[in-house]
């Protein structure tokens, strides 16, 4: 045990010890309280609220709700973070792409064979996540994230070279992240182009009547509510992240052949 | 019903506040990177579990519910019997997106680990003259 | 004391616990894969209490996230560098 050592164990303990006295004597905080703070209040109340229409967001999910409506602003950025984490990982690695003359096996035919049985039914309760996220626990990251898991998992037991003769190179995978960011943009202006055109006023990220501005999207469909905007963002945001983390799992999966070309240096064992 | 739900707080904040401080020796004890790496994403967790349990409350009779409405609600009664017995549903939005950005930070400092190794030659700081 | 409202609390117990042993394990361990996988199983266990917290939004986004994809660039990570430690 070095000396070092020591010292560190004995401070992080200090630390401990600190942060349980502040949250026994109420400094994060009341925990576990019987009421709850005014803000959660108002939310709860206007996440369905016919009678209050003017206010409310019109989905049953109070979560969705506050992620893409009452907070939308946050949630576009973060996508941006996300999509700048992205192409900070194509610059690093840039100038390596799928080489089309090594021609590898995958792994073998029983691993194979479970692939073939599992995916698509990973494929499919993530897009169902994706579906009906105003209406039950789900949504946008949720639906995309499965989606992801899986398509990295075909990549690992076929090799990557077996996606990219089936179509799906590096370039394509970010033209489909590039599809679902798109898709956000042009849905959180709509109502504010089509208010330029037809006259009133709207606003960016709007999704229900305003006080100043009459203008909405639809709201129920068939015979259950549709939260306006939150359906078709969470169908965009699924498609964005699908693209986006199995653009960044295959670009660290490249091989070594492809890359010693372009970054200079070896693997050595 | 409230001693027995004070024993599972109890614990569950006990156990947070434990691992922080165990992710955190780890993160500046061990020498290599990959192991600092693997500690920083257990420390992040800890600390959005802290948010996490900001939200949850306690209710005077029954258990407190998801922040979601079984069905579109008839009255006013319905949604006030809905207020009543509903978790916050705030800090839960607010952690979503902060779990989505350490996903975004962390695939970056793999691809980062990747070619230091390849340019010093080792994953262990300590061997290492800039 | 009725077993429905007593049951939770025994779950969130033995699984803080498991938690707790889990990190250990994870940062004294000097073989990376076995490491990689501790971690994974104290990200099951947290899962497990967001669960317990009432909060099923999160659970969907941590199990994808903190089981699948970051294990899987980190055992990529693992096998690209060194498998020991020191």
């Amino acid at each position: 045990m070095k000396l070092s050592d020591v010292v560190i164990g004995v401070s992080m303990t200090m630390l401990a010890v600190l942060i349980s006295y502040l949250m026994v004597y109420g400094g994060l905080g009341p925990i576990a309280s019987y009421s709850l703070r005014p803000l959660a209040t108002s939310f709860l109340n206007y996440t369905y609220n016919p009678w209050n229409a003017v206010y409310s967001a019109l989905s049953p999910e109070a979560v969705t709700a506050i992620v893409w409506d009452f907070r939308g602003l946050d949630t576009y950025f973060e996508t941006s973070v996300l999509f700048i984490a992205i192409v900070g990982l194509v610059a690093l690695f840039r100038g390596a792409g799928i080489a089309q003359g090594i021609s590898s096996r995958g792994l073998s035919i029983i691993v194979k064979t479970s692939t073939k049985i599992v995916a698509p039914l990973i494929l499919v309760a993530g897009a169902s996540l994706a579906f009906h996220g105003h209406l039950s626990p789900g949504g946008g990251f949720q639906g995309g994230s499965f989606m992801a898991v899986a398509m990295v998992l075909i990549a690992i037991t076929f090799s990557i070279e077996f996606l990219h003769q089936k179509g799906l190179s590096l370039s394509t995978l970010l033209t489909i992240r590039c599809v679902g960011l798109l898709a956000i943009a042009v849905v959180s202006v709509y109502l504010l182009i089509k208010a330029m055109l037809l006259g009133g006023s709207a606003y960016i990220f709007q999704n229900m009547i305003r006080m100043n501005s009459s203008y909405s999207m639809p709201s129920w469909f068939i015979d259950r509510p549709l939260g306006g905007t939150l359906f078709f963002f969470n169908l965009s945001e699924s498609i964005a992240v699908i693209g986006g983390l199995t653009l960044g799992a295959i670009l660290l999966l490249l091989r070594e052949e492809e890359l010693r070309a372009v970054i200079g240096g070896e693997e050595r064992e | 019903m409230s001693d027995s739900l004070l024993l599972l707080f109890a614990t569950i904040v006990v156990a947070f506040v434990i691992n922080m401080a165990i992710s955190l020796y780890g993160v500046f004890a061990k020498p290599s990177l990959v192991k600092k790496f693997i500690a920083l994403t257990i420390f992040s967790d800890s600390i959005n579990s802290f948010a996490i349990l900001i939200g949850f409350r306690r209710t005077a009779l029954g258990h407190p519910s998801i922040a979601v409405l079984p069905s579109p609600p008839q009255s006013s009664k319905d949604l006030e019997g809905f207020v009543k017995t509903a978790v916050d549903p705030l800090p839960q939005a607010l952690v979503l997106t902060a779990i989505v950005i350490g996903l975004a930070v962390n695939m970056f400092l793999v691809g980062l680990i990747m070619l230091y190794r390849r340019y010093y030659g080792t994953t262990n700081i300590k061997k290492v003259r800039i | 004391m009725p077993m429905n409202e007593l049951l939770p609390a025994i779950m969130a117990f033995v699984t803080a616990l498991v938690s707790i042993v889990a990190t250990w394990l994870a940062v004294q361990e000097k073989d990376l894969l076995a490491a990689v996988l501790f971690s994974a199983l104290q990200s099951t266990c947290y899962a497990l209490i967001y669960y317990l917290l009432m909060a099923p939004d999160i659970v969907l986004v941590y199990l994808p996230v903190s089981v699948g994809i970051l294990p899987l660039i980190t055992v990529i990570l693992v096998k690209k560098t060194e498998r020991y430690e020191e």
